[in-house]
């Protein structure tokens, strides 16, 4: 311990005891917080990205480097509200990415993989890490909720595509297949059948974002960006709401089944 | 009075206990199913509504150049199918179609298909209601184990439409499979099956050392209840120093500098990248095959506890040859004429045992109908394949038709096709027999 967490012990008002019981209490609800926000971090990355991030050949120029972003920066927003305003805590984004890039894995491994037979090169998830942890360091040094969405919000939705890439790059050189020029990541898709999942199913490289030269992906890219600005702002406000701490008053009946006496309970009221 | 609703509190709390104990048993349960990997075996191929498996694609005149291949090698799977002239409403048409297969995951790997010839790489359109295509399948053993294999026509906005399958074992070793591909700029890649995957992990973990220390630097100090109070006093410059406040910066320029020059060097790496294919094939129109002869369905019954449908109809010959009926099919479900050698003779030793009807078809008037004849006949397909198939549930069904082929056979023993559809009507017999014999006070 350091001078200043002695500080802050110390303008808790917490005994040494009060202290120690406090740090115990940490470990327990980090391991119980993980949980929780790996999970709502990844349900709603399933429901809102979905197929976008389960497969090598859905994650084109246009909607993956659009709907990732934007759709984890709802509970990278959430959680950063959340730990920031109760604990200043800046770590909400980064916890929610990491814990879900952990998660991803390890369904990739268990489900996909285990259970489907699917190759881990068809599965290859996508991941947001290094803008949420932009997105926090920028909490830090603004300190302000309105400067991190702005310029955080921005750089979260232009990192994910580059750094994606030095990891998925090389399945995207061409081959040729069945007398057709196609991509290895189209490969993959069309040699590992999925029964469920037609190849028209694909949304991908539809729309007009493309109208920038032929630099589709930077067009996506600042697009994404803009869109994580909003997305910031509404999922930061959904989090503070989530600080407020609501409760319903019970009544003395209630009270006296868990074995309060409520004549005593009136008499102190 | 207070006793009584302390009991009915304590009842109701018990009963909230025995609740969560049960759904936290449940959850257990599901979780245990959930960590342990199950490989699935099943998939799905009875689960489509009988009015579309019976109206929009028939398959037929499959094959299966094998039932027993080792890992790497093939199986080819082909045939021809009819798209049903008496497509349901319901249904989408055959506008934007993907030609797939129906197997357990990827026990299988996809070598090559074709629809009438045709590299069917990506989705097709251009095909149209009431033509015959060609297609087929190529695939390469994987996994050991002996899986179901069904050509499938996944049709945009109807779903997957399944067609016969047959089991193929697949024996050897899947550490032995590969996958091997050369690139167009010369790049061998020995196994697209975990080619990448290295690179993509090691970038993950190296961005997850990255995240784990922005957290560990946050996590090591008093955390949630100090936190929390001092907070509530407004001191957050004990909360924020000076030296988070570097190590945020120092952080963030590195993740800048991280992503800035291994993209830079991605892209020096991989000079010539493609987007994905969104494109797809055409499909010629085929030419027009005229239909054998006409049949007017004047009434179609299922006899839901004899498991049999019974249709009155009148055939008309449109062809130079008398012909007989050999052959009624629905769903892949095969009804032979079993008194017509031809028609025999027609099954192919690699169809599934399963979908030929055990009694096959019963013809009325079974003599050859002469060319530019009318005749009328019942044809009788009887089996407990209509259950067994999931093929009856006319009454849940928004469209109460059934429909088929019907495959004759001239003097020749040449084949000829034609399409059969009507409105079905179920039958429950005993239920009819009960309340007549009621009427009637017998």
């Amino acid at each position: 311990m350091n001078k200043n967490d002695a500080l802050i012990l110390q303008s808790a008002e917490l005994s040494p005891q009060a202290a120690q019981w406090s740090r115990t209490f940490d470990y327990l609800i980090i391991v119980v917080g993980a949980f929780l926000v790996w999970s709502v971090t990844y349900i709603s990355q399933l429901l809102l990205a979905g197929d976008w991030d389960f497969f090598i050949d859905w994650k084109d120029r246009q909607y993956w480097v659009l709907i990732t972003p934007t759709v984890t920066m709802m509970m990278a927003a959430g959680f950063q509200a959340i730990f920031w305003k109760l604990f200043r805590l800046p770590i909400g984004a980064t916890a929610s990415l990491l814990l879900f890039l952990v998660g991803v894995w390890i369904v990739r491994y268990h489900s996909w993989y285990g259970m489907a037979y699917f190759p881990l090169s068809l599965v290859i998830p996508g991941t947001c890490l290094m803008s949420a942890i932009a997105l926090d360091a920028i909490l830090v040094l603004s300190r302000s909720w309105l400067i991190t969405g702005m310029m955080g919000g921005v750089l979260y939705g232009l990192l994910f595509y580059p750094s994606n890439w030095v990891a998925i790059a090389g399945y995207f050189q061409p081959v040729e297949y069945m007398g057709t020029m196609t991509s290895v990541a189209d490969l993959i898709g069309y040699v590992f059948p999925r029964s469920g999942t037609p190849e028209y199913i694909r949304i991908i490289e539809r729309g007009t974002l493309r109208t920038f030269a032929d630099h589709a992906i930077w067009v996506s890219a600042f697009f994404s960006g803009f869109l994580c600005v909003f997305s910031y702002y509404i999922f930061w406000f959904i989090g503070s709401f989530a600080c407020n701490p609501k409760f319903f008053a019970v009544g003395s009946r209630f009270k006296s089944a868990y074995g309060s006496k409520p004549a005593t309970a009136g008499e102190v009221a | 009075m207070k006793r009584m609703v302390n009991r009915w509190l304590v009842c109701l709390l018990t009963a909230s206990g025995l609740f969560t104990a049960s759904t936290s048993l449940f959850t257990a349960s599901g979780l245990f199913f959930a960590l342990a990997p199950l490989p699935a075996a099943a998939h799905g191929e009875r689960a489509t509504e009988p009015y579309i498996r019976t109206r929009t694609v028939h398959w037929y005149d499959v094959t299966w150049t094998s039932d027993a291949i080792g890992v790497n090698d093939t199986v080819t799977v082909e045939g021809k199918f009819r798209l049903f002239s008496d497509w349901p409403d319901a249904a989408s048409r055959p506008e934007l179609v993907f030609l797939s297969n129906g197997s357990p995951g990827a026990v299988m790997t996809r070598v090559e298909s074709y629809i009438s010839d045709i590299p069917a790489q990506q989705s097709a359109k251009g095909l149209k209601i009431g033509k015959d295509y060609s297609f087929k399948l190529i695939m390469k053993g994987r996994v050991p184990g002996k899986w179901h294999l069904h050509p499938v026509l996944n049709v945009h906005g109807a779903g997957a439409i399944v067609g016969p399958g047959a089991w193929i074992e697949v024996t050897g070793n899947q550490s032995d499979f590969t996958q091997p591909v050369t690139t167009m700029t010369g790049v061998k890649i020995d196994d697209i099956q975990t080619y990448g995957v290295a690179r993509a992990q090691m970038w993950h973990f190296g961005y997850f050392l990255l995240g784990l220390f922005w957290l560990l630097w946050w996590l090591r100090r008093p955390l949630i209840i100090p936190r929390w109070l001092v907070t509530l006093k407004g001191r957050e410059d004990l909360l924020i120093t000076k030296a988070d406040d570097k190590m945020a910066a120092a952080v963030l320029v590195t993740v800048l500098l991280v992503v800035i020059i291994g993209y830079k060097q991605t892209v020096k790496e991989f000079p010539y990248v493609v987007p994905l294919q969104a494109g797809f094939v055409k499909i010629p129109e085929p030419p027009s095959v005229p239909e054998a002869a006409t049949i007017d369905v004047k009434s179609a019954v299922y006899d839901v506890p004899g498991r049999s449908l019974r249709m009155d109809v009148v055939i008309t010959n449109t062809t130079d040859r008398p012909l007989r009926v050999g052959e009624f099919m629905t769903a892949q479900l095969r009804f032979i004429n079993k008194d017509l050698k031809a028609a025999v003779d027609s099954i192919d030793p690699s169809f599934p045992k399963d979908l030929l009807a055990g009694a096959g078809l019963k013809v009325s008037s079974d003599s050859p109908i002469a060319p530019g004849e009318s005749r009328s006949m019942s044809l009788d397909a009887t089996d407990a394949a209509w259950e067994v198939e999931r093929l009856v549930s006319f009454l849940s069904n928004v469209d109460s038709r059934v429909g088929g082929l019907v495959f004759f056979y001239d003097d020749q023993g040449k084949r000829h096709m034609s399409e059969i559809a009507g409105a079905v009507l179920p039958v429950f017999t005993q239920i009819q027999k009960a309340a007549s014999q009621q009427a009637t006070g017998t």
